[in-house]
């Protein structure tokens, strides 16, 4: 366990493969960021954002936490096109084409999510989530 | 697709204040500063997304998201205005079953992105065998052919055209339904915040509703009295 950690973690900073010295490759990486950084970026935004709608009690920061997760998946999505361009795929634009429909689905989400935000105050006088159980059994 | 010398200092720079604001975002007591850190965060990462060659999608991220969206967000914390957290009366990380959830969950999810990361990196990385100079100087090639820009310091992306055309080539059919799904949001929010009132101005309110809340309000009393 100790040993896949480690490796993983060492992995973040030498992935090329036949590393000739550590510590040479090591920033050779660090200067030269490739598509794995982007993801992990976009990963560590998404656990963060996870890590908000578990714990929060405000839903409207549980909202924003959402909006966080949405856009670590725009920042996967748009590390994966630059990819594709790199590679020379036909339709090497497709990931920033899915970002656009992301960012259309989070507005819509975020007006509907505030709206029902609104009529539940108006309804309940209560924003934290753990007050609101009408619908638990 | 390594990126070149001074592009790597800004990625790790905009990485480093986007996962740090996002952090923020989750840990901050109060809402109001709880947005205003997620719009730093969502910056930072229009500045990624710029970086890694979507100047489009970082200028709608920042008028959709942050002109849009964290302004709505705003003005919905403002409207309601509920200020416990803010006080210090309530603890936020104080329900130890949810925060030892949440830990277990970020560590099996970080765990499972390193391993398919790492696993999938023999495949992912095939195309960067390029070294990074080799990348600058096809990057130099590539920007020869763009047009100069006003100043004549920089170069003006063709980035639009190419998601213009991919857009309606590949995807013209979801992006008439996403406008419909906007129009959706747009009746459906305006139907979800109505108050009684204005839903007894359009004569829409519910007959249950309207037997309780109007001996209480003269105005909706007025508007029974006139049904009946």
């Amino acid at each position: 366990m100790i040993s896949f950690l480690s490796s993983t973690l060492l992995f973040l900073f030498q992935e090329g493969g036949a590393a000739t010295s550590p510590a040479g490759t090591m920033w050779e990486n660090v200067k030269h960021p490739d598509l794995s950084k982007f993801l992990v970026v976009g990963a560590l935004l998404f656990i963060i954002g996870v890590a908000g709608v578990l714990t929060r009690r405000n839903i409207i920061v549980i909202f924003m936490s959402i909006e966080l997760i949405l856009n670590a998946a725009n920042l996967n999505f748009i590390a994966m096109s630059r990819y594709l361009q790199a590679t020379g795929s036909a339709n090497d634009l497709a990931g920033q084409i899915f970002a656009v429909f992301v960012i259309v689905v989070a507005a819509a989400e975020a007006a509907i999510g505030l709206g029902i935000v609104i009529a539940l105050y108006r309804n309940k006088e209560t924003i934290w989530v753990d007050e609101i159980d009408l619908l638990k059994w | 697709m390594p990126l070149s010398s001074y592009e790597s200092l800004f990625f790790w720079l905009f990485a480093i204040a986007a996962i740090f604001a996002g952090l923020l975002t989750v840990m901050a007591r109060n809402a109001v500063h709880s947005a205003l850190f997620l719009i730093s965060s969502l910056v930072s990462v229009a500045a990624l997304f710029v970086l890694s060659g979507a100047e489009f999608i970082a200028g709608v991220q920042i008028l959709v998201y942050v002109g849009g969206v964290m302004v709505l967000f705003l003005f919905v914390i403002m409207l309601l205005n509920v200020g416990a957290e803010e006080e210090g009366r309530e603890e936020i990380f104080n329900n130890q079953r949810q925060v030892t959830t949440s830990l277990i969950f970020c560590f099996l999810l970080v765990l499972g992105i390193l391993y398919a990361v790492n696993t999938g990196s023999a495949v992912l990385l095939k195309d960067s065998q390029l070294s990074p100079e080799q990348v600058a100087e096809q990057q130099a090639v590539q920007n020869a052919g763009l047009k100069q820009s006003a100043t004549g310091t920089s170069r003006i992306t063709k980035d639009t055209q190419r998601v213009a055309n991919s857009l309606y080539r590949y995807a013209s059919l979801p992006f008439e339904i996403a406008s419909i799904l906007l129009l959706v949001a747009i009746v459906g929010s305006v139907m979800l915040a109505r108050t009684l009132r204005q839903e007894a101005s359009a004569d829409d309110v519910d007959p249950e509703t309207l037997k309780d809340e109007s001996l209480h309000d003269p105005e909706l009393l007025k508007f029974k009295t006139a049904t009946e």
